[in-house]
């Protein structure tokens, strides 16, 4: 047993569907997490983030109004986030390498797609807690690095990647055309 | 070619693992059972589940129909983007890859009205109709031969997308 005191998270499901978002609770809450808010939209979890001290958010990509990548953006670059660093585990229906790099450009720490299981969730959360990602600031981005390398001695200039600079999750890309064309 | 950006890179804290602990080197296998077991007792509730998301993707379809804009394309959309990516874990995955097949259709046709609204309409009522019948097997000849028509029918429509752009 890994021992992680759950019961001192405090998990924030950003989801317009409701079973999705019970789904998501019913497993946090049996892994001993007490404290999980639930989000119809973008809107209003921006709103509880404002007012909760949330340590990890799970938002659906697909929602009304405000989608899950503008909602990490947000996180990330707007002046009055509360946490430009908070982990954000970003969760789809999507599974195409073209997706994952959207959502990785977005800022998304992680990328669950559904169906949603159990040990897929675990190991995302377990991944956030012990694999955290060095942020990057460039003229265009700023969030967790894109790759899953984390090669803090880089000092350089940006680098628009070879096919290796992409491995989000153990999904690698198809064939080398575009990968790697969104930098660090 | 490389583009002389610089960088900042730089390494947060780790507040998270602070605040909760734990070895890294195993997994909690205990909360994993336990969230199983917990799954196991809400399974109940699945039906309803299924059944009212299957409900918001008829009525959306009927708008969609009806209206036909981008606003009900994009409620459309939603549902059965929902669909596809539930549907399994409530037990019914032929449901989840017909809604996947209606996913594609949307997605690969640019314009709102362009959409084949009777082939939508195909998806929505196939889904109705497997689970209606109850059928959780992704085996079963009948519900798999109209799942695998209506997948052709979208590849068919997205050719004929990509050729006519």
């Amino acid at each position: 047993m890994n021992g992680y005191r759950f019961d001192k998270l405090k998990l924030l499901v950003a989801d317009d569907n409701q079973h999705m978002r019970k789904l998501i609770s019913t497993i946090m809450k049996a892994f001993g997490t007490t404290s999980v808010y639930e989000a119809e939209s973008g809107e209003a979890a921006w709103q509880s983030l404002k007012k909760i001290g949330i340590d990890i958010v799970i938002v659906d990509w697909q929602m009304a109004g405000m989608t899950g990548l503008d909602f990490v953006r947000k996180i990330r670059n707007a002046p009055d986030s509360p946490n430009p660093f908070l982990p954000v585990i970003m969760l789809t229906g999507y599974t195409h390498i073209d997706h994952v790099r959207l959502a990785r450009d977005a800022g998304a720490n992680e990328f669950l797609a559904k169906p949603v299981t159990v040990k897929a969730l675990m190991a995302k959360i377990t991944s956030v807690i012990e694999n955290p990602r060095p942020f990057v600031r460039t003229k265009t981005y700023f969030g967790p690095c894109r790759r899953r390398r984390n090669d803090m001695s880089y000092k350089g200039p940006e680098r628009r990647a070879a096919p290796d600079a992409i491995d989000v999750d153990g999904i690698r890309p198809v064939g080398s055309g575009k990968t790697g064309s969104h930098g660090p | 070619m490389s583009k002389q950006q610089p960088i900042e890179l730089f390494m947060p804290p780790n507040i998270l693992k602070a605040k909760l602990g734990g070895d890294s080197h195993s997994i909690d296998f205990a909360a994993i059972k336990r969230a199983e077991a917990a799954i196991e007792e809400i399974k109940a509730e699945f039906p309803d589940w299924i059944a009212e998301d299957i409900a918001l993707l008829t009525a959306s379809c009927g708008k969609f129909l009806s209206e036909g804009d981008g606003n009900a394309v994009g409620r459309l959309f939603r549902a059965s983007h929902d669909l596809k990516g539930q549907a399994a874990t409530f037990e019914y995955p032929l449901v989840a890859r017909i809604a996947a097949s209606l996913c594609q259709l949307i997605e690969t046709t640019e314009k709102p009205e362009a959409i084949n609204g009777a082939l939508a309409l195909a998806h929505v009522e196939a889904i109705r109709v497997i689970f209606r019948e109850k059928i959780k097997s992704m085996s079963d000849r009948t519900a798999l031969e109209l799942t695998e028509e209506l997948e052709r029918k979208v590849h068919a429509a997205t050719e004929r997308n990509a050729a006519a752009k």
